[in-house]
């Protein structure tokens, strides 16, 4: 990196302010984006959730398992 | 083994005479912070329906819950960031996270004989580096696109350590794999053993025969056949294909002493193919004609991120959704065994230096293993065993991670990447790259165990135990 650095400095706001102030509520509105946002906000789903104890709703114990499991069908 | 021997202390300590080693200053502080908030929360312990699921989804409210919060989701504004899904506002609970950030850090310089007060400005500095991030990441398109935290956490050190410079006085504060060690301690609570069983049988067989088969296979394949010449970055990358992505590749990071670049690597990888597999699975299984609830299996099994197999699940149903989430919640459970396996095998196996004293191989893999490990499973066992308990005390557990300690993992976790951003120089992570392989490895190891996986899938949910899973 040969610019000096007020240059480097105004380079990477200017970057950041356009990807987070104009590009992405940009998207945000367009079709398909706006799509998969809304459906997850609907259903409460946290996607960015990196580990089960970060979900919105614990995950629940199917119905099923309370059945008896037996093996082959 | 004629692997490359490294040095135990890959990262110079910062011990001061006197001070205590860095892993058993996380581990007496990450106890401490559980037991602490264990206390907290059994003191708001309902006075009706305590054992009610129904009454308490989420576990017992901890009062400690209002002194921690994230920067919440936003649109257009990252002014929205201070509000949460109900409008009130979280600014004065994300200011205190930055606080318990600060705190951690400076107890561990305490600890470590160093001087609290001479680290403080640059504390506070990595604390609001990592307010930055968390705001850059809860951008609604990043949040449900599952681009997490550490990503942007490494970004913004990465782009303040390279374009402004680090200056001495924030320098001598960076304290990453402190953090991340602390943060791992204390996230040993959210690892519960007794979530192993939930799926029973058909759940165990998906998550337990093919996760260790793909890990040691992807692992193999990295070291022999790609001939990667770092082992740990091809364990990391392996761990987190084969395990729950971000925050197994940190855990098997830290086990195996992965350098800062081949963890960052990882997680590109990671969180790059987990946005693809999000979107594209879900249709994918409707193309193939899958039953659902084997398709969901399979999404578990295979996605990396917890939150982005909810959101393929639920795509199919929502019982797809729950098998889904709950698949994943079992592999997930894997993280502390896995760690600990990783750790013994590179202190006893990968670490030893052939030309050394003769020692014995026990006395050779204690000396060298990451006594902080042993924290996270001290954590992991006392809180599944109380778990595990009855209904009241699993509720007293849920309360205490979801109210406190799952959050202040997270802001550890998260100050712990921006630290790593700020030390990494853009040139150090050409040579990671090496040539693409480790690109390879993650794409032939994902393609293995999406097969395998699906094949356990069929096999369990598709067959053995058809009858038991059909509604």
């Amino acid at each position: 990196m040969s610019e000096p650095r007020p240059r480097r400095l105004a380079i990477a706001t200017l970057a950041v302010v356009a990807i987070w102030g104009g590009l992405l509520p940009a998207l945000l509105r367009s079709g398909p984006v706006a799509r998969h946002v809304a459906a997850m906000e609907e259903r409460g789903i946290d996607p960015a959730a990196m580990y089960y104890t970060e979900l919105d709703r614990l995950p629940a114990r199917p119905a099923w398992i309370e059945r008896r499991l037996t093996l082959w069908p | 083994m004629s692997g490359p021997v490294r040095s135990a202390a890959r990262s110079p300590s910062r011990r001061r005479p006197g001070g205590l080693h860095e892993d058993a200053a996380a581990t007496l502080i990450g106890l401490a912070i559980v037991a602490m908030a264990l206390a907290a929360t059994w003191t708001a312990q309902p006075a009706e329906d305590a054992g009610s699921r129904a009454a308490h989804p989420k576990g017992w409210r901890s009062p400690l819950a209002t002194t921690i919060e994230r920067p919440q989701s936003w649109a257009d504004s990252p002014l929205e960031s201070m509000r949460d899904k109900k409008g009130r506002g979280v600014a004065a609970a994300v200011l205190m996270g930055m606080g318990w950030v600060v705190a951690v850090a400076a107890a561990g310089t305490a600890l470590g004989g160093r001087s609290a007060v001479r680290e403080l400005p640059g504390q506070l500095a990595i604390a609001a580096l990592t307010c930055a991030a968390w705001v850059l990441s809860a951008q609604k398109v990043i949040h449900h696109y599952n681009l997490e935290y550490p990503l942007w956490a490494l970004s913004v050190g990465l782009l303040v350590g390279n374009v402004l410079g680090v200056p001495r006085w924030l320098a001598r504060s960076l304290s990453g794999e402190f953090l991340i060690k602390t943060g791992l301690v204390i996230f040993g609570a959210e690892v519960l053993f007794s979530r192993l069983l939930e799926l029973g049988l058909p759940g165990v067989m998906t998550s337990w025969l093919v996760t260790p088969v793909v890990l040691v296979a992807t692992y193999w394949a990295g070291v022999k056949l790609l001939r990667i010449p770092s082992r740990s970055l091809c364990m990391v990358i392996s761990a987190d294909l084969s395990v729950c992505g971000v925050s197994a590749a940190i855990a098997t990071g830290a086990a195996c002493r992965a350098k800062k670049e081949e963890l960052s690597l990882a997680i590109g990888l990671s969180l790059f193919f987990t946005v693809i597999m999000m979107v594209a699975m879900p249709p994918a299984i409707r193309w193939l004609g899958l039953d659902p609830i084997v398709g969901a299996a399979w999404l578990g099994g295979t996605i990396d991120a917890t939150g982005a197999v909810v959101a393929a699940g639920e795509a199919l149903g929502k019982e797809a959704g729950e098998v889904a989430a709950t698949v994943k919640m079992i592999q997930n459970s894997m993280i502390g065994v896995i760690a600990f396996a990783v750790a013994v095998y590179w202190a006893g196996w990968v670490e030893r230096d052939a030309g050394g004293p003769r020692t014995s191989l026990v006395a050779e893999a204690w000396r060298r293993f990451p006594k902080f490990i042993l924290g996270f499973l001290a954590a992991s066992i006392v809180c599944s065993w109380i778990f595990s308990r009855s209904p009241e005390a699993a509720l007293w557990v849920d309360g205490t991670i979801t109210g406190f300690t799952s959050r202040l993992r997270g802001w550890l976790f998260c100050a712990g990447f921006v630290c790593m951003g700020l030390q990494t120089n853009f040139r150090e992570l050409a040579p990671v790259l090496s040539r693409g392989r480790p690109l390879l490895l993650y794409v032939g190891g994902q393609l293995l165990n999406l097969a395998l996986t699906l094949a356990m899938a069929s096999l369990t949910f598709g067959w053995l135990f058809k009858k038991a899973v059909e509604p």
